[in-house]
Formats: C-alpha cells, structure tokens, sequence
C-alpha cells in the first residue's frame, strides 16, 4: 500500500465545498458536531448545516456520521428531516489537513424544546393533537423502514414557521431487526430513556422511541421534561415512582434483564400516570394515551400505529395546524439559542447518551420539576 | 478497460477477498467491498490511484455500512500482511502510523467520490430465497447430492472478482449464478420443458435467457483471467 497522495490538490467533482453556502448564525449542537444556520449564496435559499466532527477520529470517518447519512438517503418522509445534500471543506492548514463534511438539510425554524421553554408560546389541545399526530407519524414511518431513532427528545423535533414536524438527528439512530440482538444500551438522553434500556436490556426494539414520544407528549403540558434524573438509578426511581414498581407480575420477564438484581428499585409503588399528570392534563383521551405510552414493559407499550389510531386524534377538538398559532412568532426559537436559565438544564442534561460523565449537580438549576 | 487493467482489478479483488477472510468478514460486506471498489474505478482512472490502498479503504468503509465492528489497526495490519507476505509483521512506528492515516483519508476519499452512496442491494438475499424455492421443487435425493447451493454460492462470490454487480440487477446475478451452477452439475429444473413459463421467469419476471447468458459468459471471462495470471 503506498500513501495518500496530496490531499488538499484532489478534486471532488460530485461532492460540491462548504463555501457555496455562507453561515448566518450556530443554532445547535447535535450528537456528533455543530449545527449552522446558513445561506445558499445563488438560490439564496436557507439551509441548516450539521458538522462532522473528525478531528479526534482515530477510525477513519465516523460510523455514527455514516448511519446518519445511509439512513437519512433512504428516509423521505413529511415528518422527518430533509438531507439535501453532503458538502466538503476543503484541508487547509487551518484544519491541519483535516477536511470537514457537512450534512446539508432544509431549515426548519423551531425545535419543541425551544418553543417549550418560552412561554409566549401556548398550544391549544387541538395543536398539541396535531404535535403528537406528525411525531407518531414520523415514528411509524421510520419503524416500517426498520430504523430505531434512540434520541427522542424535545430539542431533537424540529418544527417549521408552518407548523410541520419533522424528527431530526439521526446520530444515534441505527437499523434493526426481529431476530435477537445485541445493541448498545447506552443511547437515549437519560430523561427520556426507557425503564428497559437503564435496566440493560441489549435486545430493544421500537417501543424505546415511544417512551420517549411519551416524555414529550406530557411534556407539551408540563413545559420542562418529566422526570429529570441525575443517575440511572435516579432516573428508575423517578419512573417507578410515576409508573408503578417494577416487578415481574407487572412486566413479565424483567427479572431476567441485567440490572434487575443489582439496581435498588422502589417497592410498593402505584400506578400513578394519570392522577399525576391530571394537574396538567385535563383531557381523558390524553391522559390515557399518556398511559400506554408511558407503559413500563415494552411489550404491551402502544406502537405507534395503534396510538395514531388511540381515540385522542379522532374525537373533537380535531388536530389543528400550528400555521396559524406560529404565525405570531417571527423569532426563531431553538433550544440551544434559549435564554441560558432555561438552557442549562435541558442543555446538559446530567448524562448524555454514549458519554460517561459525572452526574453534575448545576446549583443554577431554576428549573420547575414535575415530578 | 485494457486487459492488463483487468488483471490488475482482479488481483485486488483477490487481496481483498484474502484479507476479508483473515478479518472473518461475512459474505455481505466483502461484496459490498467490492462493489465500491468496482464503482470508484469506474469513475476514476487506475493509474491515479494505488488500487491496493484503495482496496483496503474499501473494506474498511464497507465494515462499517455493514456494521461489522473491525477496527481500523486491524484492517491495517492484516491488509499489509496479506500484501507482504515474505516481510516481519508491521510495528507500531512511522510506516503504521501513515499507512493507517492514508487508509482513514482514503476512505473519506471514497465516500466524497461516490457521493455517500454507499447502500446496495446485493444478490445475496435473492439467491437465498430462490435456493430455498428449489430445493423443495427438486427431488430431495438429487437435491442432496448435488452441491448446487455451495456451487451457486461461489460463483457468485467469484462473480465480484469484475464489474458485474454494477451492469445487472441482484434478481438476474442471483438467477444467472443458479442457472449455471445447474449446468455445472449437468442436471436441469424438473419437467422444466413442459411448462410455459422458465423457471427463471418465476424468480423474475424481466429476465431472459439472453441476459443469462451475458451474466454467464461474464463469470467464465473472468476465470479466463485468473488463469493469464502469472504464478
């Protein structure tokens, strides 16, 4: 094998450069880079811009950059995000020879963390039904394609001024399938991770996106996430506080996952799902769609057909479009670009998904918990 | 593409076939290996490239779009002792570390000049469910004698060795290395001559024996090639 030759004179004649594009502003950071709000300088049209990051890759090009790509090239749907195209930066000395990638998709000027937290914005049950439907929607179709999210999150759906959905960030997304596997357990922002993951299931499936579209959903009344823990731990302790104990008369075959004997799990506890959440949610068809979502063993949660079908979506008020209700907003509302006593804590959340880290205590937490 | 091109191709192929083994790679990745490969040399001229880098770029590119977890030291080192043989095996030093460097740009290399498209439909799964379908049409004794899955199963991994997985559908290989693997055995499909749709027909509904053929001849060249090789 001979050596590379100069790279910074190769031509790439089907991968266009990053300088047809003029960057306007950051808006975010996902799971593997930056993420650009920027301009196309012909079309003028604007775009977000997801950097790859590769400076410390010692593999060769990311894995998880790559499965974004394979799966966003195949997956073409109204509620999920747009990949327009792939750009390059060039290597330069500036980078010490290390070229950068782009993913270049459609802009979208919100994200539901960001319209969350501010509270000018206020969604009618109509919206809310509308919010739920193109996210369930964009689950479905991700799920028949054979194709996990494991990031659900408020800051990871994204919403345009005319009130489309559109899931994003598929850094962590990976495909699956029906014969038994062996994933990786540590994926999902630890707020929204499902009781299966933290007690080590390795064989997962669909139902871990639900939990999450679940967290979100209560979320859209409560404003801030749910259950906000600190540790793994923490966090079975807050979901068994709201779900019940988790037990194996209530979850056939829980004792048998990994963490089941070794983690300390609450006894005793009721079922709570509705009367906690009645303060915020006064509709019966949501509270009970709450309640399958939020169903702690993952093979009775609701899929994500059968809860498009869950009467919530089907009895007045009918789903409504956020076009109007948006139209009153001209700002761009991202999570990342909140004001900074918002930002904090949903920003870092104690644990982020792949990344060991110290459960940091954050003394600027104004943060209202539900739970 | 000139015949010494081709030798060379297959040359590489057949290192990299090599070195798949040694890395216990599964068929999947290793076509889909070499399908890059192929396709990047479509659009790109041999003698601008050492093809054995890019090889060895391509398996590691492929590793990864077939989640294979294969780390990238051992693509390295097992890539240089398959390519020289008579030499002590590679230290961690300059020449690791470079080579190492060239394989990870390469395959950035790769990805950009094949525009991120690096998801192919492979005759694998095809072959799978025809053979699957024969073997309960056939006689269950000539079905057990006759090796016709393994026969089948080679040639199509032989058929990597050339650009065929670029010019035909996964249906028509699939259908097109069963049919020869059928000759090979000097046995036929049963009642095959009385019924007014082929037997291929079945299996898809585009093909002829024209095509069949085209594919055939295809595989037989490039074992012509293999024997031009010198030892």
């Amino acid at each position: 094998m001979a050596t590379m030759p100069k790279c910074e004179e190769l031509s790439y004649p089907f991968c266009p450069d990053e300088s047809k594009y003029e960057k306007l502003a950051k808006i975010g950071q996902g799971t593997f880079g930056e993420v650009f709000k920027a301009r196309d300088k012909k079309t003028k049209m604007v775009v977000a811009m997801k950097k790859v990051l590769m400076e410390n890759e010692k593999e060769g090009f990311p894995i998880t950059a790559l499965r974004e790509i394979k799966i966003l090239q195949v997956l073409k749907n109204d509620n999920i995000v747009n990949l327009l195209e792939i750009c390059r930066a060039k290597a330069t000395p500036y980078n010490r020879y290390k070229s950068t990638v782009y993913l270049v998709f459609e802009f979208c000027e919100h994200d539901l963390a960001g319209l969350l937290s501010n509270p000018q914005v206020k969604f009618s049950l109509a919206e809310i039904k509308k919010v739920m439907q193109q996210l369930l929607n964009g689950l479905y179709y991700i799920h028949s394609n054979k194709i996990l999210h494991r990031d659900m999150k408020a800051a990871n759906i994204l919403i345009t001024k005319t009130g489309k959905l559109k899931l994003a960030d598929f850094g962590l997304a990976r495909a699956f399938s029906d014969k038994l596997n062996r994933y990786t357990n540590r994926v999902v922002t630890l707020w929204y991770r499902p009781p299966e993951l933290l007690l080590g299931e390795r064989n997962y499936g669909p139902a871990i996106d639900l939990w999450g579209g679940g967290c979100i959903m209560a979320e859209m009344w409560t404003r801030s996430p749910i259950m906000q823990g600190n540790t793994e731990q923490h966090q079975l302790t807050l979901i068994s506080q709201l779900c019940g104990s988790i037990t194996p008369e209530t979850w056939p075959g829980v004792d048998k996952l990994d963490l089941f004997n070794k983690i300390e799990l609450p006894k005793g506890q009721k079922r709570k799902v509705k009367e906690r959440l009645h303060g915020y949610v006064k509709d019966q068809y949501a509270l009970d769609l709450l309640d399958k979502l939020l169903t702690l063993d993952p093979a009775k949660r609701v899929n994500s057909d059968d809860a498009l079908n869950h009467d919530f979506f089907w009895v007045d008020p009918l789903p409504q479009d956020l076009n109007h209700m948006l139209s009153r907003h001209s700002k761009s509302m991202f999570e990342y670009l909140a004001p900074p006593r918002r930002r904090v804590p949903i920003h870092q959340p104690p644990q982020q998904p792949g990344v060991v880290r110290p459960a940091a205590h954050n003394p600027d937490q104004h943060f209202e918990r539900i739970f | 593409m000139s015949n010494s091109e081709t030798r060379v191709h297959f040359r590489v192929i057949m290192f990299m076939f090599e070195a798949g083994s040694r890395l216990h790679l599964q068929s999947i990745p290793l076509a889909t290996a070499s399908t890059i490969y192929h396709k990047f040399f479509r659009l790109n001229q041999l003698q601008d490239y050492d093809p054995f880098l890019i090889g060895a770029a391509c398996l590691s590119l492929a590793c990864k779009t077939e989640e294979e977890s294969v780390r990238l030291r051992d693509i390295v080192n097992v890539c240089y002792r398959t390519l020289h043989k008579n030499k002590t095996q590679l230290e961690i030093g300059d020449t690791y570390w470079s080579l190492r460097e060239s394989v990870a740009r390469c395959e950035l290399y790769l990805l950009r000049a094949l525009e991120f498209k690096v998801q192919f439909d492979h005759p694998h799964k095809y072959l799978c469910h025809y053979l699957k379908s024969m073997s309960q049409w056939m006689e269950p004794n000539l079905w057990e004698d006759l090796p016709i899955a393994r026969t089948a199963w080679s040639l199509l991994r032989d058929s990597y060795h050339t650009g065929l997985c670029l010019d035909h559908s996964p249906e028509h290989i699939a259908v097109s290395v069963l049919y020869f693997a059928l000759l090979c055995h000097g046995t036929e499909m049963p009642f095959h001559k009385h019924t007014r749709k082929k037997w291929w027909q079945v299996f898809s509904e585009d093909i002829t024996l024209v095509i069949i053929q085209t594919i055939i001849s295809k595989i037989i060249t490039s074992y012509d090639v293999e024997n031009e090789l010198p030892r």
